[in-house]
């Protein structure tokens, strides 16, 4: 579907965020949910570009881009009144938390939009652990604030929050905060959620990750995207799920962490 | 309006314009964007007689002027094709006519799948037969690229079953006419290419192959001529119908294929950019064939002016 572009903004550094008129779409959307981008018709880079809903209101489409190829080079450059092919929203997304729990965003970089329309979807006051390379690379935590989140950070040089990694922020927020109910929310780099997935498993800690894959088709038909997903009741205990359609969200228990 | 349909001897196409196995799933995947039955045909992803796993991950890399995939024939075996309402069934509610890719990595293996679908062929219009994927080890390639064992497969799935036999063919061979005329010989009632081009890219920072199984296939704009010169050389070749693919994004790109001699095209690599772009291939060939003064798409393969 043809979508026109609303804005098309720097965020910090090579973080852009761009928006798109897309009533129908916008209404359907919900978290951990992507947008399948044709950025303009072109024979040398043919593929679509998968990016998360960043958010979803007022009939716009939201993404959050970091500018790090030929693809994202060319959306940098639209304008608004210029226009892509979107399909969406695609994928499974994250479920909205019970009333009860505190969900807890653990987030590497920009996976950080992925999970912001929880805000949105929260009875209790959420958490964002963000982790990233330096504070260069800490985007949204201002945005996750307005909307009620208690943001900690953690970065690999120290330059901004925790220095070490995201995952690290788990105990100390689990120790903040004793006898309350968590739900976990992970996107990020996939050793990064490998990490989580196997900490979250260890303290006996529920929640849902978005995996995925260099994508292709986006719609399932390709198998190009697929990740490794445990199905016990095999021989192998995996099977290969398409991340697109059958993910990108997935539930903790469905991770396979080798 | 010019006359659409192509005539395979034991069936008819309704037009020339089918999707390419592995590129349309098992076809329900496009379901929600069109009506399906407005199709040629759709092809489905490569059948055998087990599930399988497929290649390990990255599968899919960007290239200039087109893409490269190991997806290695993931499927979920036939047991589930023939009756989970994700396959066939599904697939045959939408009202397309449904051709089934399949492939074994034994000559037996194909035989099998070949009877297990003659057994079970309602709703089936044909068989494709898949001697040609470079990206697996056993079956696919190794029997696409050597003539005798080419010849030996088709016969074997010519034996199994009743169904009209596609055989797509590999590029990656020496002179793919003479692969043609093999599997003409072995009974085979058409034929259809180009499968992918062998290929590999590298990351230069990770100083590794961007496929995990190290070699590709290339599909997509860039191979359109390759594709083009190989259906004008297979379709003087043989009796049998030609099927052309290789890079088709456009109507135009369709009707050179039908000009250099195909009966019929099929749309790969631009369904992932592009859902409807089959459907625009048909509108577009409808619209060249009146404007030209054609009065069926059949006449369009002795129409090629040299």
């Amino acid at each position: 579907m043809k979508a026109f572009i609303v804005s098309n903004e720097q965020l910090q550094n090579d973080y852009y965020r761009i928006r798109f008129d897309a009533r129908e779409m916008a209404a359907k959307s919900g978290p951990g949910q992507f947008v399948h981008v044709r950025i303009d018709e072109r024979n040398d880079n043919i593929l679509r570009r998968p990016f998360s809903i960043h958010n979803a209101e007022n009939g716009m489409i939201t993404v959050v881009y970091k500018v790090v190829g030929t693809g994202t080079e060319r959306l940098r450059e639209k304008l608004p009144g210029d226009s892509c092919d979107l399909i969406g929203p695609v994928g499974v997304g994250f479920s909205s938390p019970e009333d009860d729990v505190i969900p807890v965003a653990v987030c590497g970089g920009y996976g950080a939009a992925a999970t912001f329309m929880l805000t949105q979807r929260t009875k209790q006051p959420g958490v964002l652990l963000l982790g990233a390379r330096s504070a260069a690379d800490i985007i949204l935590t201002k945005e996750y604030e307005e909307r009620g989140f208690e943001v900690k950070i953690a970065t690999d040089d120290g330059s901004l929050g925790h220095k070490g990694r995201v995952t690290e922020l788990i105990d100390r927020l689990l120790a903040e905060k004793p006898g309350k109910k968590f739900f976990f929310y992970g996107c990020g780099p996939h050793p990064m959620l490998m990490a989580l997935a196997k900490i979250l498993k260890a303290k006996n800690l529920d929640g849902e990750l978005s995996i995925d894959h260099f994508m292709c088709c986006g719609v399932g038909a390709c198998f190009g995207c697929v990740v490794k997903i445990a199905a016990p009741e095999t021989a192998d205990g995996w099977v290969y799920k398409r991340s697109c359609v059958d993910g990108p969200v997935f539930k903790l228990a469905d991770v396979y962490a080798e | 309006m010019a006359d659409l349909s192509v005539d395979f001897g034991k069936f008819t196409l309704k037009n020339p314009v089918m999707t390419a196995s592995g590129t349309f799933g098992y076809g329900m995947e496009y379901a929600e964007f069109y009506d399906l039955s407005r199709l040629g045909a759709v092809v489905v992803k490569g059948i055998r007689s087990i599930p399988s796993h497929g290649n390990p991950t990255p599968r899919i890399a960007e290239v200039t002027g087109g893409m490269l995939n190991a997806i290695g024939l993931q499927g979920p075996g036939i047991d589930k094709f023939l009756h989970d309402d994700h396959y066939l069934p599904g697939l045959k509610k939408t009202g397309a006519t449904v051709i089934v890719n399949m492939w074994g990595v034994t000559i037996e293996e194909y035989a099998e799948v070949a009877a297990r679908l003659d057994a079970e062929s309602d709703g089936i219009t044909a068989l494709e037969v898949n001697i040609s994927c470079p990206n697996v080890k056993a079956g696919g390639a190794a029997f696409g690229t050597d003539l005798k064992l080419a010849h030996e497969v088709v016969s074997a799935v010519r034996n199994a079953t009743k169904l009209p036999i596609i055989t797509k063919l590999s590029p990656n061979v020496g002179n793919i006419a003479d692969f043609a005329r093999a599997v003409e010989d072995a009974g085979s009632d058409a034929v259809s290419l180009i499968n992918t081009l062998s290929a590999m890219a590298i990351d230069i920072n990770t100083r590794k192959p961007k496929i995990a199984n190290k070699f590709a296939g290339f599909s997509g704009p860039a191979v359109k001529p390759v594709a083009v010169r190989m259906v004008y050389e297979v379709s003087r070749a043989v009796k049998i119908p030609v099927i052309g693919m290789g890079g088709i994004s456009t109507g135009a790109d369709a009707v050179e294929f039908l000009l250099a001699g195909a009966d019929a095209v099929a749309v790969g690599t631009a369904n992932f950019v592009d859902p409807f772009a089959p459907l625009k291939v048909i509108h577009f060939i409808n619209e060249y064939l009146d404007k030209n003064g054609f009065k069926s798409v059949a006449e369009l393969k002795n129409a090629l002016i040299v």
